[in-house]
């Protein structure tokens, strides 16, 4: 029987680890230091020395501050991840029929993704007409909605939307919910990606209301959901456009968390009470194929998050307290070259997010890199969940590397640098000074720079990139699903005749009211934005009003 | 020398065609000998425009102001030139020109037109083309031409060579950068604007600016201040109005032009003497620099001495 | 004369915000010696038009994921119809093989696909330089 590694032994674990690394050097091939993608060093063994924490005040158990194994007692064990995948395609009769068909295999939830000229806050006749659809559904009006959503019940399906903003997604939803007699105190789901600030920093897909007019939106969006929505998630505050874009897994953390205290001081500032609105905080990750660095990412952000709920907003409701998180399998990691290796890559990501601890989890197709995916590669996507869940039994142990040396030292590690991050964030005024002297963006560029220079340099394999190539050829890859254009044509002119024969006065008191909320900061700009829609209002217009009376902008180019 | 590419080139630009005024900038950017010829030529079609520089510390929202008084001016029927220059890396000589797309939705408009410049090196932000790059917007016949730079500290001099009315723009507050502004900026600065007005600090960065103008005595204008809120677009009308009155009160526009010219040639004549001092490569100036050294000639004596070799080496060329 | 580098428009146009990849070739060709005239995703084609030609760039550089792609021959024709034919553009980022071809015929000068190396991209960049540069005296 072997004796415990404990200071008692302290003679003979000396001699067996001198051993150990006198063998070690003779035979490794080289002395260089190894980091991962943070900076932190990685060291070929841990033991019991590299870890000796505070089992109770560091880790915990599942369910209680500073949940660092889990927010929840039973986690995936109790309830699995939520499998939510994404989708929006074509016209709102397209996505309603793959939606059923989803919901008829036993998806629960539902997630919509809306084209991105809804992103860019224009309506589909004012963009060119072939780019209509291709990665999302095309839904300008509340009664698009309606068509999106067409046999689902609205009382019992929690709806997660991409909803950029001023959140016109949301107001079509709730539109629809009057109109079929749910009170929308029984509406449930989040507002996806509502960070305007990841957006300005990295995404650019929602940034176009100047600055302070996006903040008083989101407050305003905040608010009024506390009040009249109140199962609804409006705060979905994001670190994986900040990680796609380069930021290291540690930069995102502490960018994502430095956002949410950000917007937890916007909404404290407007005298909402920090249990009101935190425990609909929700936040969203890029899971990256670095396995063990993700997954202490993710432990070393809930104990964080509980400590600033608890100390910096005095928040005494433990649902404040708890880190829940949403994770997206990340696409940058994944290749054009030999794309079914991407299905490996995505299962590596996949368990990191899993044993990371995440609530919902959405796997990336294999063929996500030539746009949207198809319908097959979408397949296999949930099938690997299936299989990490199922076959490989990842649910029946919570927080299975807890206790590990090697993930308890490096979730110490990684924790010591997004504190460090996070106060220089801190030093600059905050995430939005921050964000609006490009500082983050600076730091974020020079990430990404460090990486394209490991891969360019060879010292970062891609395979199949830069190692592992082979010769592929031109032709083997399926064409892109794109929408049946005669049918984007009949959406277009249903929706052009549908804005002819709508009541333009009511279109434009509405128009009017939300430009006057625009310019009283006594106003919620989102009630009006939801008045809008329920007068028939279309997105586009709902957009060029604020945009004109709040300003344009740009993001900021800091290269 | 054929003058006449450079004749065709300059009836282009006075009818107004666009790409010949961008290619011209071009030539004159690069200081080809067409473009040398182009700008000898155009001279006599210069000083109807009004030439801003814009500077002021980061935070003060200086991009929403130019944009907001560019709006103004397009309302009011006017043509506006840009000139946006962003700093060269010292390392490889390349550049980012980020700063023209701060210039948000104007940049569509048919009566606004902007160029981009890289410093290539030239101190105090500006390029040493941008004055000649602003006489080309001039001889194509733009009322206002912006001169915009990122860059601090030594820029506002810079711009304030060559432009007519020198802006600049202060946020509220009592920062070190508000502080480091006040410094040096009286000499150099026409209008002051205090920005973000609707902050609560701005009351007092206007009491104090205009405290410390009191302390001067001034001739022809006695620099305002004014408050904006560029963001809505408050006070950004009589900005405009104010740099009007500042063109007036320049006597005439033929004199702030040659105010303008005058203080251009100063600056590019010392360019030229300290370009030419430097790559002297001559055993007189050898042995100058040696009196220098053990102090057998003062400096004042061997500037002049210099400037003779100078000369008389630059005419041999 | 002082030296003349590449001035190169690097830009987006479509409905795609993604802009990693267009970043970090606009910092490689600025260290690269080049003047790079950089502008966030969503430009529309008749902004990018308006800019080139008041630029006087050498080479529009599009970044393109998605389906942007496809609007890049209204952008060709558009560089056409605004006498700036002799601007090249070259075009990286995700494009189906299959849609390759259709962007070559359509004036695009080069199509680079995820994985190429900056250096060849900024070596490009250059051949194309010269070849305007001496097409133009």
């Amino acid at each position: 029987m072997n004796k415990p590694l404990d200071a008692g032994n302290l003679s003979e674990r000396g001699t067996g680890f001198d051993r150990w690394r006198r063998e070690y050097a003779a035979s490794a091939r080289d002395g260089k230091s190894v980091r991962n993608r943070s900076g932190i060093e990685v060291r070929p063994l841990y033991t019991a020395q590299d870890w000796s924490g505070d089992h109770e005040a560091e880790l915990g158990y599942p369910g209680q501050p500073p949940y660092t194994r889990g927010i929840y007692a039973s986690m995936h064990r109790g309830r699995t991840w939520t499998q939510r995948q994404l989708i929006g395609l074509g016209t709102p009769l397209d996505y309603n029929a793959r939606l059923r068909d989803l919901l008829a295999r036993g998806t629960t939830a539902v997630s919509l993704i809306p084209c991105n000229s809804v992103f860019r806050g224009y309506d589909m006749d004012e963009v060119h007409a072939e780019l209509l659809g291709t990665c999302g559904v095309v839904a300008n009006t509340a009664e698009h909605m309606d068509q999106c959503l067409e046999g689902v019940d609205l009382a019992r399906t929690s709806c997660a939307m991409n909803d950029p903003s001023p959140f016109t997604l949301l107001a079509f939803l709730l539109a629809t919910a009057k109109k079929r007699g749910v009170d929308w105190r029984a509406v449930s789901g989040t507002s996806n990606q509502s960070d305007y600030l990841s957006h300005f920093i990295a995404n650019h897909m929602f940034f176009r209301i100047a600055l302070p007019g996006a903040r008083r939106i989101l407050t305003d969006h905040i608010e009024f959901c506390n009040r009249h929505v109140p199962n609804w998630n409006p705060m979905s505050v994001v670190g994986q456009h900040m990680q796609q874009a380069g930021a290291t897994p540690a930069e995102a953390m502490a960018f994502t968390l430095s956002s949410a205290i950000q917007y937890a001081e916007d909404c404290r500032a407007r005298g909402m009470q920090p249990d009101a609105f935190l425990p609909r905080f929700t936040f969203f990750f890029d899971i990256s194929v670095s396995l063990f660095e993700e997954i202490a990412k993710f432990r070393a952000g809930r104990r964080v998050w509980a400590r600033i709920t608890r100390e910096r907003f005095g928040a005494r409701d433990p649902r404040s307290w708890r880190f829940k998180f949403h994770g997206q399998t990340s696409g940058v990691d994944l290749t054009r070259q030999q794309p079914l290796n991407n299905i490996a890559r995505v299962t590596v990501q996949a368990m990191a997010g899993i044993f990371g601890g995440l609530q919902s989890l959405h796997t990336d197709a294999y063929d996500e890199v030539l746009s949207c995916p198809t319908e097959f590669g979408a397949r296999i996507a949930v099938s690997t969940q299936n299989i990490l869940r199922e076959e490989a039994h990842l649910t029946d142990v919570i927080d299975p590397l807890g206790g590990s040396y090697y993930l308890e030292s490096l979730t110490d590690e990684m924790e010591r640098k997004i504190l460090g991050i996070m106060a220089q964030v801190e030093a600059a005024g905050g995430m939005y000074a921050a964000a609006e002297q490009g500082l983050v963006q600076k730091m974020i560029g020079a990430s990404a720079r460090g990486f394209q220079w490991k891969i360019e340099s060879g010292e970062q394999t891609v395979v199949g990139v830069n190692a592992y190539q082979i010769d592929e050829g031109k032709s083997e890859r399926q064409a892109l699903p794109t929408p049946d254009p005669a049918k984007m044509q009949a959406h277009i002119a249903a929706f052009k005749a549908y804005k002819e024969a709508r009541s333009k006065s009511a279109v434009q008191m509405a128009q009017d009211g939300l430009a006057a909320a625009a310019n009283d900061p006594k106003e919620n700009i989102f009630a009006r934005v939801v008045e809008a829609a329920e007068a028939g209002c279309t997105h586009g217009e709902i957009c060029a009003t604020l945009r004109r009376e709040l300003g344009f902008g740009q993001p900021l180019v800091v290269i | 020398m054929n003058a006449g590419p450079a004749a065709n080139a300059l009836a282009a630009i006075l009818a107004g065609e666009r790409r010949a005024l961008a290619r011209a900038m071009s030539a004159v950017e690069n200081e080809t000998d067409a473009g040398k010829a182009l700008l000898h030529q155009v001279q006599p079609h210069l000083g109807r425009a009004r030439v801003l520089g814009i500077t002021g510390p980061p935070g003060a929202g200086k991009s929403t102001l130019v944009n907001a008084l560019i709006g103004e001016w397009l309302a009011r029927g006017a043509r506006i030139g840009v000139v946006a220059v962003d700093p060269s890396s010292p390392f490889s000589g390349g550049a980012i020109l980020g700063d023209r797309i701060r210039m948000g939705e104007h940049q569509a408009h048919e009566r606004v037109f902007i160029r981009s410049l890289a410093s290539r090196g030239h101190g105090g932000g500006l390029s040493r083309t941008t004055a000649r790059v602003i006489d080309l917007f001039d001889a194509a016949g733009y009322d206002h031409i912006i001169v915009e730079t990122v860059g601090a500290g030594q820029s506002e001099v810079a711009v304030a060579e060559v432009a007519d009315t020198r802006i600049v723009v202060c946020p509220p507050g009592l920062g070190d950068e508000v502080q480091a502004l006040k410094a040096g900026i009286l000499e150099i600065a026409d209008i002051l604007v205090v920005n973000k007005a609707d902050l609560p600090l701005a009351d007092r960065t206007e009491r104090e600016l205009l405290g410390m103008l009191s302390l001067h005595h001034y001739d022809v204008w006695t620099p305002q201040v004014l408050r904006t809120v560029a963001t809505s677009g408050g006070g950004v009308p009589e900005l405009a109005d104010l740099i009007e009155r500042h063109a007036a009160a320049c006597v005439s526009q033929r004199l702030s032009h040659g105010g303008r010219v005058r203080r251009l040639i100063a600056a590019s004549a010392a360019d030229w003497v300290k370009r030419r001092i430097e790559s002297l490569d001559s055993a007189e100036f050898e042995q100058l620099c040696a009196l220098v050294r053990s102090g057998e000639l003062d400096y004042a004596s061997a500037d002049l001495r210099a400037v003779e070799l100078a000369l008389h080496d630059g005419n041999k060329a | 004369m002082t030296t003349q580098p590449p001035k190169v428009l690097v830009t987006k146009i479509g409905l795609d915000g993604h802009d990693r990849g267009s970043r970090v070739v606009a910092s490689h060709l600025r260290d690269a010696g080049m003047e790079v005239v950089y502008t966030p995703p969503w430009q529309d084609i008749p902004a990018v038009v308006k800019l080139a030609l008041e630029e006087d760039v050498d080479v529009i550089g599009i970044s393109s994921l998605a389906t942007d792609h496809l609007i890049v021959p209204k952008l060709m024709r558009a560089l056409g119809a605004a006498g700036l034919r002799d601007i090249a553009v070259i075009v990286g980022g995700i494009v189906p093989d299959a849609d390759e071809a259709m962007l070559l015929e359509a004036g695009v000068a080069r199509v680079f696909h995820p994985g190429s190396a900056l250096e060849e991209i900024a070596a490009e960049i250059g051949r194309l330089t010269r070849a305007r540069r001496e097409a133009n005296v």
